[in-house]
């Protein structure tokens, strides 16, 4: 048996195989015309739905989110202490040393005791301020307690979103639809 | 073995792989832009990709069902096809898609009218000038199904091992292979019923 000749029609010719052609030709395919109908118009119709419906959720979720960060926002006020900052410690001027040198008096228009008064002025109150915005954030952060009309906002919110999801993923299956019939499956496994 | 022999065919038809692995490349543009033009309202491109594809269902459908219910099972695949043709994500690949779509047909016809075909096979006078054809496809269609459809195709329809592996999305070694085991099954079977 010539398997060039079955495979692709090349080499030396197999009469048997031949024979074969020559009988099942008759069966052969007769070329007719595709009647295809009128009313049938196949449009490039992508689907926009799933996208549509995680632009959808992603917008609700930021909504949301923006809501409940308002909501949270609003709540009042309540329990928030007074801010208790440590007194500023008096500074004398016997701790700061004098760095200055004595000899360079004649171009200083400035006391002596001027001078160091000034540079505790300058090096003591930044310390101080840094000190105390610490203290406020760490000690400070009110805790707030939702009232009940909040509660309930939140749970109608809650509710809302839990809707618009199912709707969601409802309009998402119907937008895939059904599988198909005709999906190709299993294409290799013939060989 | 399998695997062994399937190996030994990849190897031994490199020549050809490298033949058949040019043509697909310039026969899925075309069909590429054939599906373009028809989804953009062209009809004329679909009546074009029919004159490609009509043969290899042809050839699918008379592996598996009645002649007389072939030609109009074609052109209900094409109808089908054209109606869905928007649900084809891979343009490239829409031979081993309606090819499926022509399997799927033929295992749907066979499941809503099995008692009626037989006995319309059964009635229906031979015909002499095809007898003979009939005898040797009812012989293919004994064979197991992986061989069948690749026998009509090349048999019956004239196509070639790389043709047919282009157009169903077989590989060139699993044709080969069908092509090769099929055609010895065949003639085991023509040998037999000869001498009987």
């Amino acid at each position: 048996m010539s398997e060039e000749y079955l495979w692709d029609k090349s080499g030396e010719p197999d009469p048997e195989i031949q024979q074969l052609e020559q009988i099942l030709g008759s069966l052969r395919y007769q070329p007719s015309a595709l009647e295809l109908p009128t009313e049938t118009v196949t449009e490039h119709r992508k689907s926009y739905l799933p996208l549509l419906a995680i632009a959808a959720t992603l917008v609700l979720t930021v909504f949301a989110g923006l809501l409940w960060f308002s909501l949270h926002n609003r709540a009042p006020k309540t329990g928030v202490t007074k801010v208790v900052t440590p007194a500023v410690p008096e500074v004398s001027p016997k701790v700061i040393p004098n760095v200055m040198p004595k000899s360079d008096t004649t171009s200083d228009t400035t006391s002596p005791s001027e001078k160091k008064q000034s540079t505790a002025q300058a090096t003591v109150p930044r310390s101080n301020k840094q000190f105390v915005a610490r203290d406020i954030r760490r000690v400070h952060k009110p805790e707030v307690v939702p009232t009940e009309e909040a509660l309930h906002a939140k749970e109608q919110l809650m509710t809302a979103l839990r809707l618009a999801s199912e709707k969601l993923n409802l309009a998402q299956r119907k937008a895939q639809g059904p599988a198909s019939p005709n999906q190709i499956r299993n294409q290799h496994k013939i060989g | 073995m399998f695997e062994l022999e399937a190996t030994a065919d990849m190897l031994l038809m490199t020549p050809q792989v490298k033949a058949s692995t040019e043509e697909p490349s310039s026969t899925r543009k075309i069909e590429v832009v054939l599906i373009e033009a028809v989804l953009a309202g062209d009809r004329d491109s679909f009546g074009r990709l029919y004159d490609m594809y009509a043969p290899m269902i042809h050839g699918i459908l008379l592996a598996r069902v009645p002649r007389s219910e072939v030609d109009d099972l074609v052109q209900d695949i094409f109808l089908h096809a054209y109606k869905k043709l928007h649900t084809l994500r891979d343009w490239a690949a829409f031979g081993p898609w309606i090819a499926m779509i022509a399997r799927n047909r033929a295992m749907d016809f066979y499941r809503r009218t099995k008692e009626t075909v037989e006995v319309t096979e059964d009635l229906r006078a031979p015909d002499n000038s095809t007898s003979r054809a009939k005898e040797i496809l009812q012989l293919i269609r004994d064979l197991p199904e992986a061989y069948r459809e690749t026998l009509v195709l090349r048999l019956v329809e004239g196509m070639t091992g790389p043709e047919i592996a282009e157009r169903t999305g077989l590989t060139p070694a699993s044709v080969r292979v069908n092509l090769h085991r099929g055609m010895k099954q065949l003639r085991e079977k023509l040998g037999h019923t000869e001498a009987l």
